[in-house]
């Protein structure tokens, strides 16, 4: 397995946002990450992205403990965050060579042009980030996350805000990843549409704790994946 | 290396732009009229040449310590309010080579205005006594309190992680580091003057400035003051180390 979440725990001011986390997550995986909003997603993916630390518990990346080894993790990881930034008065190209020179002393140009050709930047590495569209920035986010090409890549909500078009094309990058580049891919996400399409296995977490767990394939035996959500959640029936 | 990385990023950001430029610009332009009224003005053309260079360093050092505590502000709050943090701390970069790469950054920026100041110190000092001294002094002591203003604010940055909130801090500091500029003689002579005058690192520098131009006097009597704001420099970097190594999203 690629991701081994133990038992963990995380307060924020006596609030409890994770309450005994276990799961796992395999290789080659799409793996969904559902919650309703303040259940826990983005707490545990900065915890497994070793960002913030859990007051309790542990995480393995590929053998690797987040606690022990943080710096190790990060070299194999890397992570779209819900809310991701980006230096305005670069250009992109300026941007992924930043990146890249903090895992490395010396990258090729190659390699970054080939990752702007990745995620369909190709001729607008010279264009300021300022001028980007929302779509165009979270494609940019992509190949940030990809420039270290990650075996396991978190992504935090990466269609919030996009058009039907932004979402198609992030969604055939992603299978692109999954397939062709044996990436293992972690979605949070509260978009059911993007769980449909993108993931084999998915996991629901409410209130800190995992509520269900397993195959979506199997899951939708049991009613569509908006049914198995909302009773999981609690958040009402259909 | 990472943080030579960082380092660079900060510069092109804060420096290289119009918007960092306009700092220098101003600097020079005030500069400028200073130097200009010391030696045409009627009256201010009569202190001798020690006295004006003392002001003209006063005041390079007073800037020098403003920007590095604006610097400092928006170093690490900066980077969250903009969501440009999470991208550096997804990356292999422990955050005490952040903090040294925006630490750096803000060195270079004293290290910019410092030149910028040195035709100005030239013109106005000339043919007065303890020139060279005079600017060593404020090469040294300007770099000490300029990574003491840049480290503290960056940590208090870090802390409380708003901008506005660090700026509001850090110019209170400026206010109460620049009194023996903004307080008049008897206010100084007062029991707050006094004690903020001698726990004061700007205040320490100025008083050395004064004893080395105007007084001529050596090292031995610059010792206990050029310690003390070393101590601070100490201080403010142990508070920058563990306010980044404590710092979450």
């Amino acid at each position: 397995m690629i991701i081994n979440v133990k038992n963990l725990v995380k307060k924020y001011d006596g609030y409890t946002a994770l309450d005994g986390l276990n799961f796992t997550v395999e290789h080659g995986d799409i793996f969904g990450f559902l919650g309703p909003n303040g259940a826990g997603k983005t707490t545990t993916i900065r915890i497994m992205t070793a960002i913030i630390q859990a007051d309790s518990g542990n995480v393995l990346i590929d053998g690797h403990s987040i606690l022990g080894e943080p710096l190790a993790v990060k070299k194999i990881i890397n992570a779209l965050p819900e809310s991701n930034g980006y230096y305005e008065w670069m250009t992109a190209h300026e941007y992924l060579e930043l990146f890249s020179h903090l895992y490395k002393e010396k990258t090729s140009k190659q390699e970054v042009y080939k990752l702007l050709e990745i995620v369909g930047l190709y001729g607008k590495e010279n264009h300021f980030i300022r001028t980007y569209s929302r779509g165009m920035k979270q494609r940019l986010g992509i190949a940030r996350a990809l420039i270290n090409r990650p075996k396991l890549l978190f992504l935090d909500e990466p269609t919030n805000g996009l058009d039907p078009k932004g979402r198609r094309d992030i969604h055939d990058l992603l299978i692109d990843l999954n397939r062709n580049h044996d990436t293992t891919i972690f979605l949070s996400t509260h978009l059911l549409d993007d769980v449909e399409r993108l993931c084999n296995r998915i996991a629901i977490i409410n209130y800190g704790k995992i509520v269900r767990m397993g195959e979506l394939d199997r899951m939708k035996g049991k009613g569509t994946i908006e049914d198995i959500f909302f009773l999981s959640t609690k958040e009402g029936t259909l | 290396m990472k943080a030579a990385c960082i380092m660079q990023k900060e510069i092109r950001e804060s420096i290289l732009t119009p918007k960092g430029s306009l700092w220098y610009i101003l600097t020079s332009m005030i500069l400028s009229v200073l130097s200009y009224l010391f030696l045409t003005n009627s009256e201010l053309s009569l202190l001798d040449q020690g006295q004006m260079l003392y002001m003209i360093m006063n005041f390079i050092t007073a800037l020098g310590v403003l920007m590095g505590l604006v610097f400092g502000a928006d170093a690490f709050a900066g980077e969250i309010e903009r969501g440009t943090l999470e991208a550096l701390f997804l990356s292999p970069v422990t955050k005490v080579e952040i903090a040294t790469g925006k630490l750096g950054a803000a060195l270079a920026n004293w290290g910019i205005l410092f030149a910028i100041s040195l035709p100005y110190l030239f013109v106005v000092g000339k043919g007065g006594q303890n020139l060279f001294v005079g600017i060593a002094y404020l090469a040294f002591l300007g770099t000490f309190l300029a990574i003491t203003s840049s480290a503290f604010s960056m940590g208090l940055s870090s802390r409380i992680k708003s901008v506005k909130n660090s700026l509001i801090i850090s110019f209170f500091i400026f206010l109460l580091a620049g009194s023996p500029i903004f307080l008049s003689a008897a206010q100084r002579g007062t029991w707050f003057g006094r004690i903020i005058d001698f726990i004061n690192p700007f205040a320490g520098a100025i008083n050395t400035f004064d004893s080395v131009v105007i007084d001529s006097q050596g090292f031995g009597y610059q010792a206990g003051r050029v310690a003390t704001i070393f101590g601070y420099t100490l201080l403010s970097l142990w508070f920058l180390k563990r306010s980044v190594s404590r710092l979450e999203m």
